[in-house]
């Protein structure tokens, strides 16, 4: 069970993926742009617009009951950072035709729902309906406001923002308070068309309906069919990223009325050759990856310091995220206890059944890709935006081969750049 | 195995209680690459009082030992800590304590019966000691914390303030700092051989089985235990009336969040499949006042009163039953308002059109759970602890008409029974 890609027009992809294991087809459409900070928030404020009402479906509410005939059909949309790039994600999930009490035909009529409100939006005078864009833009201020309100999320966004400082990556997805009041229904307009013309267009769909009868609902949209062809700008998530060597390490604090500490440490990876990530995931997952880790045995288990402790590594990055809820006091020892573990990965203080306990981690949630539509959806656009066409096949055998030396190599490659602390 | 089936939706479940008292539950999932399985005994945090079986013995615990039950389940004997060694063979595990029931569960890809045999390895064998219980009140009381800090989980404890004076329902699954500090090797094995008696616990599997297979897969791996009778639990009488219409506290969120919620003082004890029928038209009614589709919604996101549709909840038990709507609003009192106002409507009759529309989209919903096998498994564990067959929600769905789904509107929403809770920001700061 692999993703077939099909090119539609210059710039605009369909991938199908023929599955039975679920009762719902799952369609997603995947905008990508490079992250400006010229753009970001204009780019948030245009995806809560569109979900607000399309020409022919002018209103939430009509959408809402279009969705509600369709045995619940439901449609979501949201707003991403991968790599240097900015992707607004589309989906519509339905019942699979087979378990509908009566017959109907739910695929044509979800790909047609989904498009219109992608491609075919409200416009008013050159401008979207004014009451969207002033009740959006309430809504935008509150949800970037609203950061704090998860410590754990907002000291992670905290240590990224510090540690990308005036990068791209830095940037946060749903953009900036500031931006907000200035933008006009023109420029809204102005910035929808430069972005439909010019980003890279995916077109997903995960379920029973299959590939040929697809292309020909797609083909035969009339959304479809106005498209231009493009040379779609986005940046390619593969590429060599710069060293980002610090000369030292970068020590930030935030206060806020917590009980709990949220210690972050962004940890930069000085390597860049492709099969060096997957050297990294492996290290990764020795030093923070599950209850085996290091972190989690060590600061957690050993130490009785926190109750969450372990790391993540941002693959289209390349860094890693050591998250750490503890107790305010025990900072010092807390962030000493993790050093040590880094410290430990360089002189090689691991075995080889961490490795195995590693490789079998990730080989586990790689094979597990499946289990989801959202999940296996992702991957192979992660793939697709990278320019890779890693199977989930391959990827097990290339984790599978990773030996030692490649992890000690990566683990004197690593460097932290931010310890970044959320206190009271 | 008594096979029971839902030929809408093409599954089926075997169901075997076994002479130990053990009730197993396997769906099969023909050709899924994963395989699910969750062991659950009836012991959650509201089951703070009852009597020993054997030795008749009344015994009163303190609050979270549920919870810290199943995090020291996982050690064993030999020093070893069972979800190390499930990860090791690849295998993600997990456990988790709600109200009325603890599980501990795994899925994986590969190494199934390894992973069955550690899982039922460590939950038939307890270990605990002066020693590694002390060490758990560090880990647990940092879990606390979190949830202090957590201003969702304090909604939802205030909210079950304001609707009940004296419930179990009321204790934090965890239990406080101060609470936990109280337990002890001698409480956690008195609890272990009260509640983890095969007769108190049930196991569901999901994935690609054999079910008379897996069945004696898991026969072998039980260990003789000695049935003993009823656990009686103790329970405060149920009451009647809310505790308290509002409550408020502040912590630091950017907007203020809200919880309008509805006791439900119609119990329904005996009738499964009434509890079923009266479950689904409640969530048509949640649907119809607040959902994505609804007018009131319309109105509330519109003026900026809300952001995005409010959960919608119905949360029951032989012992409480409530409803909550909650979200985030600058104006909570606003919300709670327009709800009351739009039932004040709705009890005048529902739509028929806006019924019908809501029920097909309700039937999605039940459906779209048998996408993913860990949640076909939790929900049969779930349910099976409220005695409910998860098929029913399919098969009685029909059954639910518009004069019906009235009929709870004017038993359930009502006026006296409604509360409010509301976390928001700190104004002096």
């Amino acid at each position: 069970m692999n993703c077939e890609t099909s090119e539609i027009k210059e710039g605009i992809k369909f991938h199908s993926i023929n599955t039975n294991n679920f009762k719902t087809n799952l369609y997603a459409l995947f905008l990508a742009i490079p992250l400006k900070r010229e753009n970001i928030t204009i780019d948030a404020l245009l995806t809560a617009i569109l979900r607000r009402g399309s020409k022919t479906m002018p209103s939430q509410e009509i959408i809402s009951k279009k969705l509600e005939e369709m045995y619940g059909a439901s449609f979501d949309c949201g707003i991403e950072k991968s790599g240097d790039n900015h992707v607004i994600k589309f989906y519509l999930e339905a019942l699979s035709e087979e378990f509908l009490p009566q017959k109907e035909e739910l695929t044509r009529k979800s790909i047609d729902i989904l498009f219109d409100i992608v491609f075919q939006p409200l416009i008013e005078n050159e401008s979207f309906k004014e009451e969207y864009i002033t009740g959006e833009k309430e809504n935008l201020k509150q949800i970037i406001e609203g950061k704090i309100d998860n410590k754990g999320k907002y000291a992670l966004d905290r240590c990224i923002e510090e540690m990308f400082k005036n990068e791209p990556y830095g940037l946060y997805k749903y953009g900036y308070v500031e931006d907000i009041d200035k933008i006009t229904g023109k420029d809204l307009y102005k910035r929808y068309q430069e972005l439909i013309n010019t980003c890279k267009i995916d077109i997903f769909c995960s379920g029973t309906t299959e590939k040929n009868k697809m292309i020909e609902i797609i083909q035969e949209n009339e959304k479809i069919k106005r498209l231009q062809p493009r040379k779609p700008d986005y940046i390619i998530n593969n590429e060599k990223t710069d060293a980002r060597k610090p000369e030292q390490e970068n020590i930030v604090e935030d206060h806020m009325q917590v009980t709990q500490g949220k210690l972050v440490l962004g940890l930069d990876i000085d390597m860049s050759e492709e099969n060096a990530r997957f050297a990294t995931s492996v290290y990764n997952a020795i030093l923070g990856g599950g209850a085996n880790s290091k972190l989690f045995q060590n600061v957690r288990e050993k130490e009785s310091l926190a109750y969450t402790a372990g790391s993540n590594y941002n693959r289209q990055k390349n860094c890693i995220f050591v998250r750490c809820g503890i107790e305010i006091e025990n900072y010092e020892k807390a962030l000493s206890t993790t050093k040590q573990q880094l410290e430990d990965m360089k002189q090689g203080d691991f075995t080889e059944k961490d490795i195995e306990n590693a490789k079998n981690l990730i080989i586990e949630s790689v094979k597990s890709i499946t289990a989801e539509q959202d999940t296996e959806i992702t991957y192979y656009y992660g793939q697709e935006l990278a320019g890779t066409n890693i199977t989930i096949k391959e990827y097990e055998e290339r984790i599978n081969n990773i030996n030692k030396e490649q992890i000690v190599e990566v683990a004197n490659k690593v460097n932290i750049h931010t310890i970044y602390f959320l206190r009271d | 195995m008594k096979i029971i089936e839902s030929s809408r939706i093409k599954e089926k479940a075997y169901i075997e209680t076994l002479e130990n008292g053990l009730t197993v539950i396997i769906i099969p999932k023909e050709k899924a690459n994963k395989k699910y399985i969750i062991w659950g005994t009836h012991f959650g945090s509201i089951d703070n009082r009852f009597i020993m079986p054997k030795t008749k013995e009344e015994v009163f615990i303190p609050d979270g030992v549920a919870h810290f039950l199943e995090h020291k389940m996982f050690e064993q004997k030999d020093g070893t800590n069972s979800l190390d060694t499930l990860m090791a063979l690849g295998i993600d595990a997990n456990a988790y304590t709600t109200n009325d029931h603890t599980a501990y569960l795994f899925e994986c890809t590969n190494n199934f019966y390894e992973g069955l045999d550690e899982l039922m390895d460590y939950v038939q064998n307890p270990y605990f000691t002066d020693q590694n219980v002390e060490k758990e009140k560090g880990i647990i009381g940092q879990e606390i914390k979190m949830y202090d800090d957590d201003p969702g989980w304090q909604l939802y404890m205030n909210a079950m303030d304001c609707m009940y004076k004296e419930n179990p329902i009321k204790i934090d699954i965890a239990g406080s700092v101060e609470s936990i500090s109280k337990i002890t090797p001698d409480v956690l094995y008195k609890c272990y051989n009260t509640f983890y008696n095969p007769s108190n616990m049930v196991m569901v599997a999901c994935g690609d089985f054999e079910p008379e297979n897996l069945l004696e897969e898991i026969k072998k791996r039980l260990l003789p235990r000695e049935s003993q009778g009823e656990i009686r639990r103790i329970y405060p009488e149920v009451e009647n009336k809310i505790n308290k219409p509002y409550k408020e506290v502040e912590m630091e969120v950017s907007t203020p969040i809200f919880a309008v919620g509805f006791k439900d003082t119609d119990l329904l004890k005996e009738n499964r499949k009434e509890i079923v029928k009266k479950h689904i038209a409640i969530e048509i009614i949640l649907n119809l006042l607040i959902g994505k589709s609804s007018d009131l919604y319309k109105e509330l996101y519109e003026s900026g009163d809300l952001l995005a549709e409010p959960d919608l909840d119905y949360e029951f038990s032989d012992e409480y039953a409530h409803i909550l709507i909650s979200g985030q609003s600058k104006n909570p009192q606003k919300i709670q308002q327009k709800i009351q106002e739009k039932i004040e409507e709705f009890e005048k009759g529902l739509n028929k059109e806006n019924f019908d529309r809501i029920k097909k989209k309700i039937y999605g919903d039940y459906v779209i759970e048998y996408n993913s096998i860990g949640d076909i498994a939790r929900m049969f564990l779930a349910d099976k602890m409220k005695q409910i067959n998860s098929f029913d929600y399919i098969e009685e769905y029909d059954t639910v008409t518009k004069e019906y789904t009235e009929e709870i509107l004017k038993n359930v929403f009502k006026k006296e029974n409604m509360i409010l809770s509301v976390v928001k920001g700190n104004e002096t700061k």
